[in-house]
């Protein structure tokens, strides 16, 4: 009988850690997704910045986003893969972080009202962005000022001096304003 | 409960023991740095859990009796043989691991060579960090295998769970203290299973090939 009872323990270990896995996959919770797209704009007290009117088409414009930071991570990835060369394509390099400098130029227009989690759609763009844009802002130039850096780099030993900074302000950001996937 | 006579047997030799808490020690260091985004730390854990592991399979084949593959996996009759001997009243300590219990050690040894290997390919969300081999995938190939690298640990823990939950068995239930030996490498009773001259001396000549071994190669991934 112990036998049984100590396997049925061990399979019952086994898939309740199996579950506690699966519980926290969906990256966040979409409670009111069928929910009637966007409701009138609930503009959130933004201090002195501005945030801008929200999109026409949220969803849309929320993809758009999304596929940009994709982007932004595909760049990250040349120069990533980059740093690990003793001899940089240097060409690449400059390429990507002009990307990336390009997507930082922009960002600052990425989220206008409406476009947050209040929004029903998966995001993991944290309410702290409209709640506190001056520091969002921030941090948006300050990928700019690195990403600029970067872009400017014209050796290998600048480029792998310069990556550190410019993913470290992508990091800065994240850990604020970037809900954790899990 | 029988008085422990002054009977001690050396099952488990120092470079398995070492391997053992190598890898206890590496898994909650890998688990509490990612957790607390020091992937400095989570890059070096997850390659010293790598060259521990290369050692251990190595030691497998070239180590001492209980810690040869051969000698403690066992087909599925002897398996199920065990467990009526497992409950039976003069049930004493297997010579090393027993039959089922090498099961665990099996599951446990390739589900964390399979979570670091993954890991070699991973990257972190802001592309700061990126295990040795991920230049070697594309973008979207290694955000897969970071997803699966992250949902992987769930195994991995369910596992060390298992593993706790058969040594609290053995300690409870069983008496048997198994966390003893695996600290001294002695076991101690009146009544054992096995030689009892215990484990035989490896020559030095045989670590120090399984040490290069492993150093080399994870200085081949990493550089």
């Amino acid at each position: 009988m112990k036998i049984k009872l100590f396997a049925t323990a061990a399979f019952l270990a086994l898939g309740l850690a199996a579950c506690g896995g699966e519980a926290p996959a969906p990256a966040e919770p979409t409670p009111a997704a069928e929910a009637a797209p966007a409701p009138a704009p609930e503009v959130t007290p933004a201090a002195t910045a501005d945030i801008g009117a929200p999109p026409a088409d949220i969803a849309a414009f929320m993809k758009t986003r999304h596929d940009n930071y994709e982007d932004i991570g595909k760049n990250m990835k040349v120069l990533q893969d980059n740093m690990k060369l003793d001899a940089p394509d240097m060409a690449a390099v400059t390429a990507a972080a002009t990307k990336i400098k390009g997507h930082a130029d922009e960002m600052a227009t990425w989220f206008p009202a409406g476009t947050g989690p209040e929004s029903g759609i998966k995001t993991e763009a944290k309410a702290e962005i409209w709640t506190d844009r001056v520091t969002f802002n921030a941090a948006v130039v300050k990928l700019q000022e690195e990403s600029g850096k970067l872009a400017a780099a014209t050796d290998a030993a600048g480029f792998k001096a310069q990556f550190p900074a410019t993913g470290g302000a992508c990091k800065a950001c994240h850990d604020k304003f970037r809900l954790e996937d899990k | 409960m029988p008085a422990a006579a002054a009977i001690a047997q050396k099952v488990w030799d120092v470079p398995t023991r070492l391997v053992h808490w190598g890898l206890a020690i590496g898994i909650a260091t890998s688990w509490w740095s990612v957790e607390n985004k020091a992937m400095d730390i989570h890059y070096w854990s997850g390659l010293t859990i790598l060259g521990l592991l290369i050692f251990r399979i190595y030691w497998g084949f070239a180590g001492p009796e209980t810690a040869r593959f051969a000698s403690f996996i066992k087909g599925p009759m002897t398996v199920f043989g065990y467990i009526p001997k497992l409950f039976s009243k003069n049930y004493r300590a297997a010579f090393g691991h027993n039959p089922l219990g090498a099961l665990s050690v099996v599951a446990l040894l390739v589900a964390v060579l399979t979570q670091v290997s993954l890991g070699l390919f991973a990257s972190d969300t802001d592309g700061l960090f990126a295990g040795p081999l991920n230049r070697h995938v594309d973008y979207a190939t290694a955000e897969e295998i970071t997803d699966f690298h992250e949902d992987f640990f769930n195994v991995v823990l369910a596992l060390v769970g298992l593993h706790l939950a058969a040594i609290a068995f053995y300690l409870v239930v069983k008496r048997i203290n198994l966390i003893g030996p695996m600290l001294t490498g002695q076991r101690r009773g009146d009544s054992l299973t096995g030689p009892s001259s215990g484990i035989a001396p490896i020559p030095p000549w045989r670590l120090a090939i399984g040490v290069a071994l492993a150093v080399g190669l994870v200085w081949f991934i990493a550089r």
